[in-house]
Formats: structure tokens, C-alpha cells, sequence
């Protein structure tokens, strides 16, 4: 088990703080444990793969090898089709350690901002570790990731990506972390995008974990594609804080990796704010996709929304575990959740779990779960007018999927993630 | 001379497992149209889906030949791009599904298989939208998913429209009439007969008379316990009208 903890060398070492938050994640992970059949949270995603002992954790080595990864890379090569402020890593290293961003955007690699005393309200204030064995983990390998910070009432020009490029080679095991911090009215997009540039079979595994923090009136537009290896391992926490009028608005879309999970947990603090919570996930072959959230309704006239939409085709299994809590204070409340599967085949899978923890009266909350087969009154129509069998199914899955993708506004960001 | 378009021979088939088509026999020359005229749930859907393969239906014996090709071993849209096309009774709808770039789809499926170059975005869209001016169906209509909240009218109206840019060699009408009034059946059987050329065939089941006042068959035939129990000219629809099914159904049972 001690598999996951090993003895590295991560830069920021001379920082007690910091020291003593990774030792505090160690002794997290270490009591914790991965989660068995048995861990509740888990029960349905089963996380074998990193049993095994061969995932090695990387030391960052200094400048002579930024050299070679700025050499070796795909600068350019994912370059976002509409016009971004990107931010690339490498094996799950930042490639560069300065950002060019304008005037009241600040970004810094986290280990700077950590030196720098910037993180201190921030930095695993968003999660309690007892409850996310690998935000534990995580925390444990605090080093890599960047910190941004939008001040007051800027708006940022355009989106910020943090792009992710993995290679084949060693069972590496990154670990991630930013902290995304939306002062009172400020508006941003975050895109993070996950995809590999080596064999398609690399074996990896990328862990992140997002802190992100919204201010009053302060808006949060988060996309994110996982498109990982078809062996990898993805395991990503957004944990999110919302304060009065803020909005925390996202749109996940997963296609790769062998075992994703991408959990969101967003606290609705102060009356007025708000969270949706979309997603679409597609998979074939083995592949487990798990998508995770918790809404807690913690104040008066908050709102949430989701919309999680799977295509399982092969021996697959999705997994969809939603949570709704609504504090006894916090009236006036709505919380909705609906999931919709589409199984491909036969042997293809979901398990869904949804939870509604209502203490309040005066709210409005609904889940709701669908799983079916593509319509074969539909196909047969596409087919009698001359369209091929298997174009006419991709048709149809496209437009099962279509109405998730029309909840993203922004028609650079929807064309780029649907035809991703 | 006339060549066979399509020739049904001693055809047997279930839906689930109750038999409905019964040793139906029937040959249709190009540019010929028939009306088939039955009883409600004689069997007259199940017949045009089983011409156009639709799963779910067993063919327990005979032949079916179109063009001379044995059409019950061809796929689905093998059938389409061979040329044959149905209007359905109760066209479905596909949410998500944009009606031009679903026909676009289909039209460059077929032209294909025609051996002619696909159309590009611009051309086929401004044959469709021509296409459509004259059977009412305005390009808003066009950008909406595929049937998705069209009154029935509209649904046969969108119907005759595939019909019309497919140019299919053999059209089935599977009761192009039903929930129309008499405007809407007047705009869809004006398409329909835009589409006779002399080569085109069709095939028209109706359970009524009123439709064939519009499209005017060459040959009526009566369907009922399976198969063709009388056939005749368009006087014979006439006569249907006035007498009704019964005698056909008493006859055989
Ligand atoms: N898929 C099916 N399974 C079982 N019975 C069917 C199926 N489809 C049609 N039938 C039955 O076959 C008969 C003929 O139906 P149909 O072809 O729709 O008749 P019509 O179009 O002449 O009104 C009816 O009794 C109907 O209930
Ligand atoms: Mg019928």
C-alpha cells in the first residue's frame, strides 16, 4: 500500500508550511488507504490499477531538463483552435514558469505562490482530506501546478487553458494542483485539457486537484476534456467554493483513460450562488468513467444544475453518483439533477446513485435517471432514406449528446469540444 | 414495352409471431402507380416494411425482386439507395438531429451509390429550400430536428420533400392521407404527382378513397386477409367507398 508514497525529492523543501501540509497528506493517504469495495464513495469504481507497485513518482529535475522537455514536446502541437492564454505541461510538469497575462491576472507556478505567501487562505482550505483519499495523496506531492488569482472586478479577455500533454514511457504518477482564486466580480474561463502524445496504450496516471474559489458576483466558466491514453488513470477533485452571486458554471467532457474519475464538489456559501454542473462521457473497450458530484446548499436562494449525459458502448461502465444537500437554513433553494445513459451494447454499463439530502423546507429539488438503447424506430427511419447503419447510429449518439453540448454558450469552446 | 419494377411473389410474413402477409402477389412496371386499399389492420403497414426491411419482421417464404435484384437480401439502406422509398404512416422524431443535415446525410448516401459527386453545402441547400417553397416548408422548418414537433401535416408534407430530393425509382405511400385535411392532402399529392414521369412507380395504401381523387392510380387493388383479394381500375376504389370492406373480410372468414 505504501506503493503510492515514496521517498522524492520535490522542490520546496525549505518551506516548514509546506513541509508540514505534504507530511499531513502523507498521514492522510497512509490512514486512509485506497478505496476498497468498501469506502462508500467509491463502491461502484473500482481503482485496482494502482494497486500495483510499479507507478513511479517523478522528481521535477532543474533547468538542463526544462531544456529537454521544451525539446521533446508539443509546443503548438495542441494549440487551442480559438484564441487562449495557454499554459502547457509535460508529464505533469509546468513547462514554463512565467505567464504572460494582463494586468490584474496574476499566475504563478504554486510553489512560487506558496513562497510567496499567497496561498495561505487558499491551499486545502477547499476539502478536508479525510474524505478524499487522493486530494490526500495529492497533498502529500504539493509541487506542481499553477495559482491564479483574478482581481476585483476583472474580466478576463480571454480563456485561460492548462493544457496536459503525457508521454509513454515510465508508470509515471503526476500530481496536480492548482488554485484558481475569482475576486468580487471578476469573470474568467478555465479550459484544462488532458491528452497523451505517446503509444495509445501508455500507462500513467494523472491526479489533480483543483481549489477553486469564487468571489461575490464573481464568475467561473470551467471546461475541461479528459482525453487521456487508453491505458491511463485519471483521478481529478474540483473542489469549489461559491460566495454570494458568484457563479461556478462547468462542462466536463470524458473520452479517455481506462479509469477516470472527476468528482465536483462545490459549496453554494452565500445566498445568491449558484453552480452547473454539466458533463458528457463516451467510452468503449474497459474503460471505467466515474462522475461524481456534491452540492451542498449551505445559505438561502442558491441554485444548481446538472446535466450528465454517458454513451457506454463495449464492456465499459459508467458511473454517476450525484449529491444534492441543502443545509436547514438554506431555503428558497433549487437543486436539479438529471442523468441520461445511452449503453451501446450489451455488456456495457451504469450504475447511478443519486442523493438528495434536503433539511430545508420551501426548496425546489429533482433527480432523475434515464438509461436506454439507441432507438431502433429512429435508426430504421435514418436507414430507409439510404444512410449507412453504423453513420446512422453515430447520428443518433451525437444527438443524444447534443443537448449537453448546447449548454455551453461560447460557440468556439462548444465546436472545439463537441468535434474534440 | 414496360420492364418490371417490382415483382412480389407468394410472399409470407409475421410480425412477432402472428403471420399478417399471406401469399401476396403482386408486379409493378415502371411508371405504373398502385393504390392497395384494405381494411385497418389488414397487414398494409406491416407489407411496406417488410419491402423496406425493417427489423422486427420475418419473412417466412416467397421473393421479392426490384429492379430484378432479389431486394429481401439487401440491407436497409441498401434498399434506399437501390431507389426505393417509403412514406411512412407515422413518421418518427429525432430530437437532436438538425432535418438538413439529415437529409444531407441521406442525399449524398444516394447519390453515391448513383456513382454521382456529392453535393456541396450551398447547392444542396438551395435545392432543398426550393423543394420545399413548394410543398410549405418554410427553412425554419428545415433547421428544426427531424420531425420534432410537426403537426402531422407537416410530417407528410416533410415526407413528400425527402421523396422529392431523393427521386427514388419506387415510392410507397403508407397512408400519405391520414390526419391530413383536405389543403394538406392537396399540397402532399401535388408533390407526389410532380414525381410521375412515366419511370416512376409508386405504390399507394390508403384506407380510404378520397386520396386517390388526388393521386389517380392505374390499378386498385383490394388487401385483406394477407393478400390481394380483388383487383381493378380506379372505378374500383369507387366501389369500396360505397360498400366498404366487409364483404372481402366475410368472404375469407
Ligand atoms: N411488430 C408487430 N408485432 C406483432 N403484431 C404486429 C406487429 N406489427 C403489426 N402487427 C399486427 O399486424 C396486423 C397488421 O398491422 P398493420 O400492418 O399495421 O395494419 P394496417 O397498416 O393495414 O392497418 C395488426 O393486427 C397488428 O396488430
Ligand atoms: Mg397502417
Amino acid at each position: 500500500m505504501g506503493g503510492l508514497i515514496q521517498n522524492i525529492k520535490l522542490i520546496g523543501a525549505d518551506l516548514p508550511k509546506l513541509e508540514a501540509l505534504r507530511e499531513k497528506g502523507r498521514n492522510s493517504f497512509l490512514s486512509q488507504g485506497l478505496p476498497t469495495a468498501k469506502t462508500e464513495a467509491w463502491k461502484y469504481t473500482r481503482v485496482r490499477e494502482l494497486a500495483d507497485d510499479d507507478f513511479v513518482m517523478e522528481e521535477t529535475c532543474g533547468s538542463d531538463c526544462s531544456k529537454e522537455h521544451s525539446s521533446c514536446c508539443c509546443q503548438g502541437k495542441c494549440a487551442l483552435p480559438f484564441d487562449a492564454y495557454e499554459i502547457h505541461f509535460c508529464d505533469g510538469k509546468l513547462r514554463e514558469d512565467h505567464f504572460h497575462l494582463p494586468e490584474g491576472v496574476q499566475a504563478l507556478p504554486l510553489i512560487d505562490a506558496v513562497a510567496e505567501n499567497e496561498t495561505t487562505a487558499f491551499l486545502n482550505k477547499s476539502f478536508e482530506m479525510q474524505n478524499f483519499p487522493f486530494a490526500a495523496l495529492n497533498t502529500a506531492y504539493l509541487e506542481q501546478g499553477v495559482f491564479l488569482r483574478v482581481e476585483s472586478g476583472v474580466c478576463l479577455d480571454k480563456p485561460l487553458a492548462f493544457i496536459h500533454h503525457s508521454h509513454g514511457g515510465v508508470k509515471r504518477f503526476a500530481n496536480l494542483r492548482n488554485i484558481v482564486v475569482l475576486e468580487t466580480g471578476a469573470q474568467a474561463t478555465l479550459i484544462e485539457v488532458y491528452q497523451y502524445s505517446g503509444e495509445a496504450k501508455s500507462e500513467y496516471c494523472n491526479n489533480i486537484v483543483n481549489e477553486i474559489f469564487i468571489g461575490r458576483q464573481a464568475v467561473l466558466r470551467h471546461y475541461k476534456i479528459q482525453s487521456e491514453a487508453l491505458k491511463a488513470v485519471h483521478i481529478a477533485l474540483n473542489a469549489v467554493k461559491v460566495r454570494e452571486n458568484g457563479l461556478y458554471e462547468s462542462f466536463c467532457r470524458q473520452k479517455g483513460a481506462n479509469l477516470a474519475r472527476q468528482e465536483t464538489h462545490v459549496v453554494l456559501q452565500e445566498s445568491g450562488a449558484e453552480a452547473v454542473v454539466n458533463a458528457v462521457y463516451m467510452m468503449n473497450g474497459w474503460a471505467t468513467l466515474d462522475t461524481t458530484t456534491d452540492i451542498e446548499h449551505l445559505a438561502q436562494n442558491t441554485r444548481s444544475n446538472q446535466l450528465v449525459k454517458g454513451v457506454v458502448g463495449g464492456q465499459a461502465k459508467g458511473v454517476f453518483q450525484g449529491k444534492i444537500h441543502i443545509a436547514p437554513n438554506a431555503v428558497q433553494t433549487e437543486g436539479y439533477q438529471l442523468h441520461k445513459a445511452l449503453l451501446l451494447s450489451d455488456e456495457a454499463e451504469v450504475d447511478v446513485k443519486p442523493e438528495l439530502e434536503i433539511f430545508a423546507d420551501d426548496v425546489k429539488c429533482s433527480h432523475g435517471a434515464t438509461c436506454g438503447e439507441l432507438d431502433a424506430e429512429q435508426l430504421f427511419y435514418l436507414q430507409s432514406r439510404g444512410i449507412g447503419a453504423e453513420e446512422a447510429r453515430q447520428m443518433l449518439i451525437e444527438a443524444f449528446v447534443d443537448e449537453s453540448f448546447q449548454m455551453i454558450k461560447d460557440d468556439n469552446i462548444r465546436h472545439w469540444m463537441k468535434s474534440f | 414495352m414496360t420492364a418490371p419494377l417490382l415483382e412480389i411473389e407468394d410472399l409470407h410474413a409475421r410480425a412477432g409471431d402472428k403471420e399478417i402477409i399471406k401469399g401476396f402477389n403482386l408486379t409493378i412496371n415502371e411508371g405504373e402507380v398502385h393504390a392497395i386499399m384494405g381494411p385497418n389492420g389488414a397487414g398494409k403497414s406491416t407489407l411496406s416494411y417488410v419491402l423496406c426491411g425493417k427489423p422486427g419482421y420475418e419473412i417466412i417464404s416467397g421473393n421479392v425482386r426490384f429492379k430484378g435484384k432479389d431486394l429481401l437480401s439487401m440491407s436497409i439502406e441498401e434498399r434506399a439507395r437501390e431507389g426505393l422509398f417509403l412514406i411512412m404512416q407515422y413518421p418518427v422524431e429525432i430530437p437532436g438531429v438538425p432535418t438538413t443535415a439529415f437529409l444531407k446525410h441521406a442525399v449524398n448516401a444516394i447519390r453515391l451509390h448513383r456513382g454521382e459527386p456529392e453535393l456541396d453545402t450551398m447547392e444542396f441547400i438551395k435545392m432543398v429550400r426550393e423543394t420545399g417553397k413548394s410543398l410549405g416548408i418554410d427553412n425554419e422548418m428545415l433547421k428544426r430536428p427531424v420531425n420534432v414537433g410537426f403537426s402531422g401535416g407537416e410530417k407528410k408534407r416533410m415526407e413528400t420533400l425527402q421523396m422529392t430530393v431523393l427521386k427514388p425509382d419506387m415510392a410507397i405511400l403508407d397512408e400519405a392521407d391520414s390526419g391530413l385535411d383536405i389543403d394538406a392532402l392537396k399540397v402532399v399529392a401535388e408533390g407526389v404527382n410532380a414525381l410521375r414521369n412515366g419511370k416512376r412507380s409508386m405504390l399507394v395504401i390508403t384506407h380510404y378513397q378520397r386520396l386517390l381523387n388526388y393521386i389517380v392510380p392505374d390499378f386498385v387493388h383490394v388487401f385483406a386477409n394477407g393478400h390481394i383479394v380483388k383487383s381493378g381500375n380506379k372505378n374500383l376504389a369507387l366501389e369500396l367507398e360505397e360498400k366498404g370492406y366487409a364483404e372481402f373480410i366475410k368472404d375469407k372468414a
